[in-house]
């Protein structure tokens, strides 16, 4: 069951939100009035979700937080009596925020934060993925460098260049994209 | 212009309470607006990702923006990612960067930035505004020019400027970066010192701008040009005479920003002890409000030196050319009687002699 921060740093009330998630069953931490107390929160507590309004000044402390902890972020959800439609659509649209409108029935609630998590997960997995893909492409340019390289200045064929890449990178117990960026620095060194 | 309400285009354009939305304060009171043919709702917003989300839905048509921010949503660094678009610049210069007083004393008596906040032994905690936002980024920079690493040796805080001054006087951070009137209020309370102005780090930076989501730029591009236009016609005033400074620290202080008018117009008050162009700065003949290719250019090179985005910048130029209302600007320009530069790239020099174009 996630654990719950509860920021209480704007008029609204969150009274009932916090009776209905407690009668839920989650545990919930709350009181946190103000970004700095968030952080304290955030460290001692390390929720799994903090809930805050929309129009929170520690909003943009979140961000940050979401910025720097990319590996164990803190989905966000937020909740609010502001009842533009379209606004908590496009937040939840963006999948990183979900928005929460007051007065929600207890039953509803939980949906909505599984939700909140899940895609937060998804998000997390795409990053990755995508980080995962830029890095195979950095890869492959530095390979193609080094190729480039040892065909350039040993009269190499690719063939050659490319098997003997490999036969280094075995025996120097690299990878072979890393070989080649350090074939390709030291090339630059050298001139 | 006399035209009833009703033939009005209503826009409503957020605003965070810092001294530098004067421009679209300014805007309102003095009808800019209606001369346009537009009548503005000005929105006061909690959060610049609250700013964010707004624009993101349409709840906002437009807002005062931190200039980083922007391409910080274009890109999709940290958080949500929608087409953006910058109609113009709103100010240069006016931030600070301070420390907490015995590092400044250091820093002052000519001990290096690194000893002087005790790295690495100590982890110092700097506070910013946003994570993409200029007040990091002069941060990061003035850190990693006196090879303090940003990203490692530093423990990166963003909180609300109000928030800043007493923060640093409980000791849970060591410095911060932000507007006015949050250095003053530091060196007012005893809590810290200001060690560098903004304009010492870049002189004539960029700052705040004037953004919306593109499809509004592209869909309503005479609704967008007389905003931008409106918008110039107050920035111009700002900067004709230092009066007009102390009237729009009245209007501020008058529901705007919860600081008294006195405080407020300290800040705004052109010139100071600095020579020339060194100071917050709203239009400077235009040469503030052009959105210049090389400054947006200049953000993504900061966000991919911290491994923020992929080395692969061929994409920035295209980037730039959407983002960059260049063809608004010019038109709201000629509206208004502005000069135009003739390129649209700027020299700058940074305080490291770093230059970019």
């Amino acid at each position: 069951m996630p654990r719950i921060l509860l920021i209480n740093d704007t008029a609204k009330p969150i009274g009932e939100l916090r009776t209905a998630l407690v009668a839920a069953g989650h545990e919930v931490f709350d009181g946190i009035e103000g970004p700095t107390a968030l952080l304290r929160a955030v460290d001692t507590h390390r929720p799994d979700v903090v809930i805050l309004d929309v129009d929170s000044p520690s909003r943009d402390t979140l961000e940050q937080l979401a910025m720097l902890h990319r590996h164990a972020p803190r989905p966000v959800v937020m909740f609010s009596a502001n009842d533009d439609e379209q606004l908590i659509r496009a937040a939840v649209g963006a999948g990183v925020a979900a928005y929460v409108v007051d007065g929600l029935a207890p039953s509803r609630l939980r949906p909505i934060i599984q939700l909140a998590l899940a895609r937060f997960e998804q998000d997390a997995k795409l990053r990755q993925q995508l980080e995962g893909v830029q890095q195979q492409l950095q890869d492959r340019k530095a390979i193609d460098q080094a190729k480039g390289l040892l065909m350039e200045k040993r009269g190499m064929s690719e063939r050659e260049a490319y098997a003997a890449l490999r036969q280094q990178a075995m025996r120097q117990n690299l990878k072979l994209a890393e070989l080649a960026r350090r074939i390709v620095s030291m090339a630059d060194l050298l001139g | 212009m006399t035209r009833i309400d009703q033939g009005l285009r209503s826009l409503r354009v957020g605003y965070v309470p810092l001294v530098d939305c004067a421009p679209l304060i300014a805007a309102v009171r003095l009808g800019f607006d209606r001369r346009h043919g537009l009548r503005l709702d000005l929105l006061r917003q909690g959060s610049w990702a609250a700013v964010r989300d707004k624009l993101l839905s349409g709840e906002l048509d437009a807002s005062h923006a931190l200039a980083g921010m922007v391409y910080g949503i274009e890109t999709g660094i940290g958080g949500p990612r929608g087409p953006m678009a910058v109609l113009m610049v709103l100010n240069h210069n006016g931030q600070s960067i301070v420390l907490a007083p015995a590092a400044a004393q250091r820093l002052r008596s000519g001990m290096p930035l690194r000893e002087a906040l005790g790295v690495p032994a100590h982890t110092p905690a700097l506070a910013q505004t946003f994570p993409t936002g200029t007040h990091a980024m002069w941060l990061n920079y003035w850190l990693a020019a006196q090879v303090v690493d940003p990203l490692h040796e530093v423990r990166a805080v963003t909180l609300p400027p109000p928030q800043m001054p007493a923060a640093l006087a409980r000791g849970e951070i060591d410095g911060y970066c932000a507007g006015e009137p949050w250095a003053s209020q530091a060196e007012a309370l005893g809590a810290g010192a200001r060690v560098l102005r903004s304009d010492q780090l870049w002189p004539g930076h960029p700052e705040k701008v004037l953004a919306c989501r593109r499809s509004f730029a592209a869909l309503e591009p005479e609704t967008a040009t007389a905003l931008t236009a409106a918008v110039l016609d107050a920035c111009r005033w700002l900067d004709e005479d230092p009066d007009h400074r102390v009237q729009a620290a009245h209007w501020l202080a008058d529901g705007a920003i919860d600081l008294p008018a006195a405080s407020l117009g300290d800040c705004l008050r052109p010139g100071g002890t600095a020579p020339g162009d060194s100071r917050l700065r709203f239009h400077g003949d235009g040469e503030v409000n052009f959105p210049w290719l090389s400054d947006g250019r200049w953000f993504l090179h900061q966000f991919r030196r911290w491994g923020w985005l992929p080395p692969d910048a061929s994409g920035d130029d295209a980037l730039l050319a959407e983002v960059h209302r260049l063809d608004s600007y010019r038109l709201a320009a000629l509206q208004t009687g502005v000069p135009l530069p003739r390129g649209d790239s700027r020299a700058s020099v940074l305080f490291d002699g770093m230059r970019w174009e």
